[in-house]
């Protein structure tokens, strides 16, 4: 509960966060804190500085473009995405958000904290995979674009480099799409988590089974175990599930995902 | 989440309920808390109180080779530390339950030479503020030695396991052969021998909300110690302390106001009391410590991880259960807090609800480098119940017999009432069978074929299991000479006061430290019924004070026995207050005698002439304040102070025999789960609970007991388990990995009651609140009847369940 | 760093350092113990109070963070002596027992019937699913919030 002695600063505008991020080596983006607010507990990460993104207008906001891309501000919270009409375009985006925690973690988490803190039991980043999205990043020198499979990198790690904030994320048109999801008791921690999207191809991104969401194709959702056999999972043991159990969960979870996405 | 109304059935003969007694009497606790006006430890502060932060050990097993708190204290702010060195020169190791070899170990409260698990406190750090204190804590250089960590029990004896306690001369610490009836000769009439080689009741606690704590005042003055607390046992607190402190008792004043929770967790912090005391005397200055939940799970008294073994069951073939052997171990962790209690404890059920009469148990308890083990609501009996009810189920499943049918026809019968087991104790009252086939109804059990039918249709595996238990309540301390024989303890005690003041209040003092349990409600029920006044006209105080008149040496809220022991005591002071009210007016009247008084109305009166009545204020009144002129010889205060002492004997140490509680309550727990086949997850989708604690003071305050526990369980069944990796490293030490039930996770719940009184018990009551364990037996039954496999842990997470199906499939 | 909050309608100016917690801002600084801790993950929910009329966890928020913001608390809920209704069915649902999560179930409570005064019973467990209670199993909580439900 007792965090190490951090600096806090509160920049009005977008711009100036990026400056102070950039100009301090030990500065870390404060998203919603539903997850670096703990880790601080912790003591397991100690940033000198926290820059708090909440109050900046310009990363928030849901919007619907004509051609049906969705536009989701970084600091959009989950209990916005669920009650945006915007985002019903996408019913599996609230659908999913509506089963993270609980009402006060949705209540300040935010969906570009969830992206950006990339703990491999997360369940946006699997499907922001499935979905396709795209994510913009902001730095020094302008805005970037990554696609989600681009975008993480590693445990705790995504392509958000120093100085640089995720500003939004875009995910295009689409309804067919499935999560599926073993969890430690209701909306609890995922211990294997897969989202689908058919579109043409069924396409499938399994979370807790490797340092990013493992991406995987099939013809139909009857390919998908297979698909899954072949992409040789190894995922790590912990005191939730062994190696062998996280896989078999991987194709089932899988499967029942694509077969949720296709029935729609 | 839905919830049936509940069920009451009485069987004749039952007195029917007249007054306060029996009401569902809205709580008098409740207005402050929900106020937030409760007053827990961490609200209590002092003037320039410093907070207290411990240095944990990284290591399961090191030596300690240097310890340097110098730049620690030389931070603004910091008041001061203290060692290991110093606690090991000021005080002495705590006094030890156990007989040799677990007697030799020395055990301080700061770790002194070696740390023997991850998490145990090395240094402790006071400073200004909590941060700081924390910062302080950063700095403190501790330099270990790194050792081979022992964390499965089966292999703590092996030749070449490293040994935690030198002292002890290896990692044995008591063991004990208990054994009853003729084995031989059941075993040799006997149909069949059912074996089962391993079961394990697996390591949890119940995790209350709020964690330990204290603020600790020295009176430099007086030399005595002031600990506002939330320790749940007082009077075993101050045994510990005093000689290990090398101070009297009266130099300890416990205080405790509301505690938030403790189920048995809270009773064995009194290591990190004796920490807060050196330091307030230390540092001359108020110390202020609270546990936090990482440092809780990390150290605090872990439920008892158990197997048995060699299990051999004589059995004959109609299901008739003849006598057990098996060998039980038990994990202790790195520390005898409570231990090697959980030794003897199980004994109080030792043929769970069954008419088993030969039994033998070789009882094994060796150290391990985890957080130590102390009690936990079901105490000791619930991983022994847990055992009973495992061999019930896998016997019917061997017999090819209806697990109804064998309990039916094994339970203790309600005509057989009371009933000696074969060591000796004495099960009060009870209708085991009309208990399971309430349950039952409660669930609709002829409806299960269809729903498992129904269920398979939709790809599911459906299973219903019952979990009969004993919620054995009011220990009799003699039973700790099983144990050791040298001990002098026996018996039990609790005490209360009542008076009436100048004004007329009626004032009740206890000398419990309830922790949600209610008691200034039900106390206040007792008194008012024995007075005749309604319990609004009640004063129960809020807490425990030591320091006055209201501490027993047995004080404290453990065990299941408020309602025997606690309320036993306000009995007998309100009763010598009614006397005593009674021989005031006689007086007062000019001679009349008690037996032509009665108390109404809020006052006293002659019952042949109600107008001749003496208010209580104007009792109080006079006795307090306009005293002149009564008779010399009237012996009265009006200030009533009252000792329960339950009837027992000390137990037979030859043959380990004894009435070791006064009361047992009972549970059956019915529970049906769909496990999905794919994953192993699987879901609760009905459940019943059904208790029997005798008289019932305030039924709605019982079944919140009831379900409380009942979610206890099956958060233990599913998914809470304090796991350890080969290293010693907690895998669980918080509530993000320790999954605790939420509101999500509940089932739909029916409860039932059933009132058979004691007749031991002052009121009939029995102590209850501990029959939780009913739950985690039901689910692990539920589980072995939906996979068809045999259940051998106590703990089924969705993997367990997966992997018993792959075994079915292989 | 100054910190000015109202909470339950009162006004307090404080130096408080940025590493605060809001929860330990509440009960260390401002005396308002009525808010608990519980975990020290954000898990439980004893430490729930409503910011700007939003549900958070006081644990997972700086002090200075709130500066500016109103904030309601257990202590603010009863109009002096006469509790709410909802506290009210607490005590008849026999809805708590240590009364260690119940400021914070009694907030999560608050808020969700603010939002939604007619709630189903799955719908007030859903709410309440960022709160733990090791005492009660839930049961009568849900209870007692559905009785007080229009």
């Amino acid at each position: 509960m007792l965090l190490r002695e951090v600096e806090y600063a509160k920049p009005r505008s977008v711009a100036e966060a990026l400056e102070l991020l950039a100009a301090n080596d030990g500065a870390r983006a404060l998203a919603g804190g539903q997850t670096l607010i703990n880790v601080m507990k912790a003591r397991a990460a100690s940033p000198d500085m926290l820059v708090d993104l909440n109050g900046l207008d310009d990363l928030k906001g849901i919007e619907l473009a004509g051609d049906g891309t969705l536009t989701i501000g970084a600091m959009a919270t989950y209990t916005e995405l669920m009650a945006s009409a915007e985002a019903k375009a996408r019913p599996i985006l609230g659908e999913v958000c509506a089963t993270i925690a609980d009402v006060q973690v949705r209540n300040r988490g935010t969906i570009g904290g969830n992206v950006c803190s990339n703990d491999p039991t997360n369940h946006l980043p699997p499907l922001m995979v499935a979905v396709g999205a795209r994510m913009t990043i902001a730095g020094a020198s302008g805005e970037r674009e990554v696609s989600a499979e681009e975008f993480f990198l590693g445990v705790y790690l995504t392509a958000v480099g120093p100085g640089e904030l995720l500003t939004r994320i875009s995910i295009p048109a689409g309804k067919q799409d499935g999560f599926a999801a073993v969890t430690l008791g209701a909306d609890g921690t995922c211990i294997a988590n897969a989202a689908a999207t058919v579109n043409g191809t069924v396409r499938v991104a399994l979370g807790c089974v490797d340092a990013v969401p493992v991406l995987v194709t099939a013809d139909s959702a009857d390919g998908v175990a297979d698909a899954v056999r072949a992409a040789n999972l190894m995922p790590p043991s912990d005191v939730h599930a062994s190696s062998e159990y996280r896989t078999h969960l991987a194709g089932v979870l899988a499967t029942r995902a694509a077969q949720e996405a296709s029935a729609r | 989440m839905t919830r049936a109304s509940e069920t009451t059935l009485a069987p004749a003969p039952v007195e029917v309920q007249k007054g306060w007694g029996g009401q569902s009497v809205r709580r008098k606790e409740d207005k402050r808390l929900l106020q937030g006006e409760g007053v827990f430890v961490d609200d209590i502060k002092r003037h320039g109180m410093g907070y207290l932060h411990f240095v944990r050990s990284p290591y399961a097993h090191a030596h300690i080779t240097r310890v340097d708190v110098s730049a620690a204290e030389a931070i603004d702010g910091v008041y001061g530390t203290l060692t290991g060195e110093e606690v090991a020169a000021l005080t002495d190791p705590f006094f030890q339950i156990s007989s040799v070899p677990g007697a030799n170990i020395k055990d301080y409260s700061l770790a002194v030479g070696k740390v023997r698990y991850v998490g145990e406190p090395v240094v402790a750090v006071v400073a200004e503020t909590r941060e700081l204190a924390r910062d302080a804590s950063e700095l403190v250089e501790v330099d270990y030695e790194p050792l081979e960590a022992v964390v499965d029990a089966r292999q703590a004896q092996d030749a070449d396991t490293p040994v935690l306690h030198e002292d002890a001369g290896g990692n044995l610490m008591w063991s004990g052969l208990y054994s009853w009836g003729d084995l031989d000769a059941a075993f040799a009439e006997a149909d069949r021998v059912i074996e089962i080689p391993e079961l394990h009741f697996h390591r949890f606690n119940s995790t209350p909300l709020e964690c330990d704590g204290a603020l600790v005042e020295y009176n430099r003055g007086v030399s005595q110690w002031t600990i506002h607390t939330n320790n749940q046992f007082p009077g075993f607190a101050a045994i510990m302390m005093g000689p290990a402190m090398k101070v009297g008792l009266d130099k300890l004043r416990f205080v405790t106001q509301d505690i938030g929770g403790g189920f048995g967790n809270k009773i064995t912090s009194h290591p990190q009391l004796v920490v807060c005391c050196l330091l307030a005397r230390k540092l001359n200055r108020p110390v202020q410590w609270t546990e936090w939940r990482t440092d809780f799970h990390l150290s605090m008294s872990h439920g008892n991880e158990r197997w048995f073994r060699d299990t051999e069951v004589a059995v004959s073939d109609d299901g008739t259960l003849l006598g057990f052997r098996t060998k039980a171990l038990d994990d202790a962790g790195a520390w005898l807090r409570y231990e090697p209690l959980g030794g003897v404890i199980w004994a109080q059920v030792t043929p769970g609800m069954y008419r088993w009469r030969h039994i033998e148990l070789e009882f094994t308890q060796v150290a391990t480098n985890k957080a130590p083990v102390s009690p936990n609501r079901g105490y000791s009996r619930m991983q022994h119940l847990w055992f009973t009810e495992r061999v019930i189920d896998i016997v019917a499943r061997e017999l090819g017999l209806d697990p109804v049918e064998v309990r039916k026809k094994n339970y203790v019968r309600a005509e057989d009432m009371p009933y000696e087991t074969p060591n000796g104790c004495v099960y009060d009252s009870g209708d085991y069978a009309a208990m399971l086939d309430l349950a039952l109804g409660l669930i609709d059990y002829p409806s299960i074929a269809g729903k498992r039918a129904e269920a398979q249709e939709r790809g599911k595996l459906l299973g219903v299991g019952i979990g009969s238990t004993l919620d054995s309540g009011t220990n009799n301390f003699g039973q700790s000479r099983l144990i050791n024989p040298e001990l002098q303890f026996s018996g039990n005690n609790e005490v209360a006061t009542v008076k009436l003041d100048i004004f007329g209040e009626i004032v009740v003092t206890l000398g419990t430290t309830p922790q949600g349990q209610g008691h200034e409600t039900t106390a206040a029920q007792v008194v008012a019924d024995i007075l005749s006044c309604s319990p609004d006209d009640v004063h129960v105080r809020a807490g425990h004070d030591s320091y006055w008149n209201s501490h027993a040496g047995f004080s404290g809220t453990y065990a299941s026995q408020f309602a025997v022991t606690g309320l036993g005591a306000v009995k007998g002071a309100t009763e010598m207050l009614a006397a005593e009210i009674k021989r005031l007016a006689g007086a007062v009247f000019g001679g009349v005698p008690p037996e032509a008084l009665e108390l109404a109305d809020g006052g006293v009166r002659i019952k042949e002439n109600p107008d001749a009545f003496l208010p209580f204020m104007a009792c109080g009144a006079i006795i307090n304040a306009n005293n002149a002129g009564l008779p010399e010889d009237l012996d009265v205060t009006l200030n009533c102070r009252y000792v329960y002492r339950p009837p027992f004997e000390v137990p037979d140490v030859e043959t380990k025999t004894g009435n070791l509680t006064l009361t047992y309550a009972a549970q059956v727990h019915v529970a049906v789960v769909e496990v999905d086949p794919e994953t192993g997850a699987y879901e609760i989708v009905d459940y019943a609970a059904v208790d029997d604690c005798g008289k019932r003071i305030n039924p709605q305050i019982v079944e919140g007991q009831v379900m409380g526990a009942t979610a206890q369980a099956i958060g233990a069944a599913v998914h809470e388990t304090y796991e350890y990796d080969e290293d010693g490293n907690l895998l669980t030490p918080n509530f993000y990995d320790y999954h605790v039930p939420h509101a999500l996770d509940m089932p739909p719940l029916a409860t039932g009651a059933i009132e058979s009184p004691s007749p031991f018990t002052p009121l009939g009551t029995k102590g209850m609140g501990e029959g939780g364990g009913a739950g985690i037996h039901a689910i692990c039954a539920a589980i072995q009847d939906a996979t068809g496999q045999v259940v051998t842990d106590s703990h089924n997470p969705y993997q367990r369940v997966w992997r018993l199906l792959q075994e079915a499939k292989a | 760093m100054d910190v000015s909050v109202t909470v339950n309608g009162t006004t307090y100016e404080r130096d408080v350092e940025p590493r605060r917690l809001l929860i330990h801002f509440l009960r260390d600084d401002l005396d308002l113990t009525g808010s608990h801790v519980g975990c020290d993950t954000g898990n439980c929910g004893a430490c729930s109070v409503i910011l700007d009329g939003v549900l958070v966890k006081s644990c997972m928020l700086l002090a200075v963070q709130a500066s500016g913001a109103s904030i309601e608390t257990v202590e603010g809920l009863a109009e002096g002596e006469e509790l709410t209704p909802l506290q009210q069915a607490f005590n008849e649902h026999h809805a708590l027992q240590c009364g260690y999560c119940t400021p914070g179930m009694l907030m999560s409570a608050t808020a969700l019937l603010r939002d939604n005064p007619s709630p189903s019973e799955d719908e007030i467990a859903k709410a309440l699913q960022g709160n733990i209670c090791r005492c009660t199993g839930y049961w009568n909580i849900v209870d007692a919030v559905k009785s007080v439900a229009k």
